[in-house]
């Protein structure tokens, strides 16, 4: 018995060693019928406009497309459905002229009644729409002719193209929307003019699209794409060895330097936009004091962190806006210094030679090894005698605590991840800094309050030419970074794993991969994902 | 008997009727703001405070919970906050996924579980006894989310044989029935043995085996009979767990169920598809109860409800 087991054994594991072989060998294949990517989460709603996860805004982008786009490479703006546009110079009206000969899934003609429609709808308070904010600007919208749009402003909005790139503002197809009534939020069929089409969405487990044959652009080179719905990282990860799937997102994190390696797959990894950072309450006890905050700063060393907790999927910031914003401006070459003598020093001026004790809050499992990295500053603060308590929440208690009042607020310092849909340094800085943003108005958990700075974020907002912009958001970069309301951390990467045979897999800074071909960009020419 | 049935039946609303209130009182007193979490953290505050308004929380609970109870008895869940869709739809589309790996694992589990124990018990003491319990000992220890990757590896990357999760085809349902039986499979095999051995002590089958009849008639047709009661209550108790609990396992394996969407709603906030999902929930663990209870005058005839 125990002999024949052991024969069993030794043949399971020759069989598996062989099996192995041939999967490393990956040879040329054919391109697959159906592509298949797995997913973290399920869709919530299709419907463009009604996005409310970058994910699932992702998976739209397959069969909705905007006027304008953002390059992943350049990081700049390029022409999706519209081919040209202008802005006056007083900056507030934009025309646009259309893509010719473009036509929806459900075969209805893409124009500017279609480009109205899809923005008045957008105003429709029936329509839920997460990132309203961004809408609100726009005053009217005219069909000039058959291919051109004229939309006005009720105030200058310097963001205004780059707002349009996200997802909210695809165009849709007036019939199909209309046809569908209350069945487009989950299926939204022959609406979009994108290079695949809604076919069906199974709850919880899979959304399959098919090929749109009349696409505009490059031909789609799938004839199916299915997005499998797989909340469990380790069995993303799974999927893709086992062949399963050809692209999973966000496998587990401690595997990802072992994935590197591995001749099976490849990792696609980019910066994002997300800046990690632990807020401290500035009008909590110490913290009202800049000289600790710096202290807080001098005490961490970011780059040993990020190596040894991180598995290095982060980058240093350098700034309070992250590098591929528009507007960044460099502050701090190298990110702010580790020097524990220098904190201690900061922390005797300020009267705290012997420290503090501190509540400290992190998530668990939100950001990439927030948890640990959390105690692993907390280890840190210990050497200049700053006793931090680590302590963790699920997410929806910790957003209610973050949108607590200032008079209630539990908050002395806690870990948060900031993205922001748009590649513009506004959303980080006056999201975050301007103190109108306060819980539970907004939700800045720093409680930062400067006059200067407000003034600087309000004129920001309003000035159309572009270089006295970036000049003002550079001035406003500096001054925060010195009041020093966070701990400087960190910009998360964000990564993929993908089959071997799946090339050319982007990642967008916006926590976004490629949906297959990128628009055609001055330098870098037209980017497609490929089979080899 | 058909009056038993009714009136269990007619208790059953009650117990139901207490698991609404304390779902909606749970749900609601731990901190989260469904609106928020829904919209995401870059929506503006004044899109936020329109859809808590849409969702009726700007409402005092009262109110909130006599518009759930007055939908209820309508039979209408309301919608949920997420998809905006009707409960009753979103359940209906993750149930037969939920049924269908419970069903599958708790037929393994108790024709492998009681196998065994009836293997153990036959032959007490021996070496494969000690195996048999061994392995029982492994298949409640083991922590699902592990074995299942297991298998997974061994079975997906490795091998080839199976699909490392997901769900559609029979061979979809092949590796999370496994894991997801595991548990109740030792559960089952070791209550089966010790409910045999305490039979074995007994008169009646001194009896039976004095009279020579062979080992094989004496454990099946009447020690089996009689120490099946215990064993029941414990396959009934996994059945009822396997619909509602198998949260992990369809985690793991991606399989589009009940438990997953359970667990999704409780991190939105999305009070309706909790409400609902439990109230389901409930109600089958109530059903799978009143099947054990009618199973019991079954197996033996000295129990009679009237």
């Amino acid at each position: 018995m125990v002999k024949t087991l052991n024969r069993t054994a030794l043949a399971l594991v020759l069989v598996a060693g062989l099996v192995g072989l041939q999967q490393v060998q990956a040879p040329a294949q054919a391109v697959p019928r159906q592509l298949r990517v797995a997913i973290g989460i399920d869709a919530d709603r299709l419907d463009p406009a009604e996005q409310t996860t970058t994910t699932i805004a992702n998976v739209v982008d397959y069969m909705f497309e905007t006027l304008v786009d953002l390059h992943p490479v350049k990081n700049e703006l390029v022409p999706r459905l519209a081919t040209r546009w202008q802005v006056s110079r007083d900056g507030l009206t934009y025309t646009f002229t259309l893509r010719r000969g473009v036509r929806f899934h459900d075969g209805t003609p893409f124009n500017a009644e279609a480009v109205k429609f899809t923005f008045e709808r957008l105003q429709d308070p029936r329509v839920a729409v997460a990132l309203r904010f961004l809408v609100q600007p726009i005053k009217s919208v005219e069909a000039v002719g058959e291919d051109t749009v004229r939309i006005t402003l009720s105030k200058v909005t310097p963001t205004f193209l780059s707002d349009l790139s996200t997802t909210q503002f695809a165009i849709v197809s007036p019939a199909a929307v209309q046809r569908a009534g209350d069945r487009w939020r989950a299926a939204p069929v022959g609406g979009g003019t994108g290079p695949y089409v809604f076919k069906e969405w199974r709850r919880g487990d899979s959304i399959l699209l098919e090929r749109n044959p009349a696409y505009w652009g490059k031909k789609p080179l799938f004839d199916e794409i299915l997005f499998r719905v797989v909340p469990e990282a380790g069995t993303r990860l799974t999927q893709v060895l086992a062949g399963d799937v050809h692209q999973a997102m966000l496998p587990p994190a401690p595997d990802v330097k072992r994935l590197r390696r591995d001749p099976r797959v490849t990792v696609v990894e980019a910066p994002s936009d997300r800046v990690i950072f632990v807020a401290m309450n500035t009008q909590w006890g110490p913290f009202k004091d800049v000289r600790v905050r710096q202290a807080m700063n001098y005490a961490i060393n970011k780059k040993a962190i990020l190596a040894s907790v991180l598995f290095d999927l982060g980058t240093v910031v350098d700034s309070p806006c992250p590098s591929m914003m528009f507007g960044y401006s460099k502050v701090q070459e190298g990110g702010w210094p580790f020097n524990s003598t220098k904190a201690k020093q900061l922390l005797a001026e300020a009267g705290y030679k012997d420290g503090f004790e501190v509540n400290f809050f992190s998530p668990t499992g939100r950001y990439i090894q927030d948890f640990q990295f959390a105690q692993a500053i907390a280890a840190q603060l210990r050497n200049v005698n700053i006793r931090a308590n680590v302590s963790t929440m699920d997410w929806p208690s910790y957003v209610a605590m973050i949108q607590t009042p200032l008079e209630r607020t539990r908050i002395q310092m806690l870990v948060l991840g900031w993205a922001w849909p748009v590649l513009d340094c506004d959303g980080v800085l006056y999201g975050q800094f301007h103190s109108s943003n306060h819980p539970p108005r907004g939700l800045g958990p720093a409680f930062y309050s400067n006059p200067k700075v407000d003034q600087l974020l309000e004129r920001e907002r309003q000035e159309p030419n572009v270089e006295r912009r970036k000049a003002i958001m550079k001035e406003a970069q500096e001054i925060i970074w010195h009041d020093a309301p966070w701990i400087w951390l960190w910009s998360q990467k964000w990564y993929v794993v993908t089959a071997k045979n799946l090339e050319g897999v982007l990642i967008h800074p916006i926590e976004k991969w490629t949906a297959l071909c990128e628009p055609e960009a001055p330098a870098v020419g037209h980017h497609c994902v490929t089979w080899k | 008997m058909g009056l038993y049935l009714l009136r269990r039946l007619g208790l059953a609303v009650p117990t139901l009727l207490g698991v609404t209130v304390v779902v909606f009182a749970l749900i609601r007193l731990i901190p989260g703001d469904p609106a928020r979490l829904i919209l995401g953290l870059q929506a503006s505050e004044d899109e936020v405070a329109r859809l808590r308004v849409e969702l009726g929380l700007d409402r005092p609970l009262y109110v909130q919970y006599a518009r759930f109870f007055a939908r209820l008895v309508r039979g209408d869940l309301g919608y949920s906050a997420v998809t905006r869709e009707p409960v009753i739809g979103e359940i209906g589309s993750r149930l037969p996924a939920t049924v269908q790996l419970a069903v599958s694992s708790i037929v393994l589990a108790t024709l492998v579980g009681m196998a065994a124990g009836i293997l153990s018990a036959a032959r007490q003491y021996s070496a494969l006894d000690y195996l048999v319990m061994t392995v029982a000992l492994f298949g409640v220890s083991l922590p699902v989310f592990w074995l299942g990757l297991m298998l997974m590896l061994l079975f997906s990357v490795y091998l080839n044989w199976l699909p490392a999760g997901g769900y559609g085809t029979p061979a979809h349902l092949v590796l999370p029935t496994v894991a997801l039986a595991a548990f109740s499979v030792a559960i089952i095999a070791r209550m089966t043995r010790s409910s045999l051995l305490e039979v074995f002590n007994q008169d009646y089958i001194r009896t039976a085996r004095a009279k020579g009849l062979h080992g094989r008639v004496v454990i099946l047709r009447h020690a089996l009979k009689n120490a099946l009661i215990p064993v029941i209550t414990v396959i009934g108790l996994q059945f009822g767990a396997l619909l509602g609990g198998a949260i992990l396992t369809e985690t793991v394996f991606a399989w589009p169920g009940m438990g997953r969407l359970l667990v999704s709603a409780i991190t939105a906030r999305d009070y309706a598809v909790v409400q609902g999902v439990v109230l389901v929930f409930a109600g089958l663990f109530t059903l799978v109860n009143l099947a054990v209870d009618v199973l019991y005058a079954y197996v033996d005839p000295r129990i009679h409800y009237g």
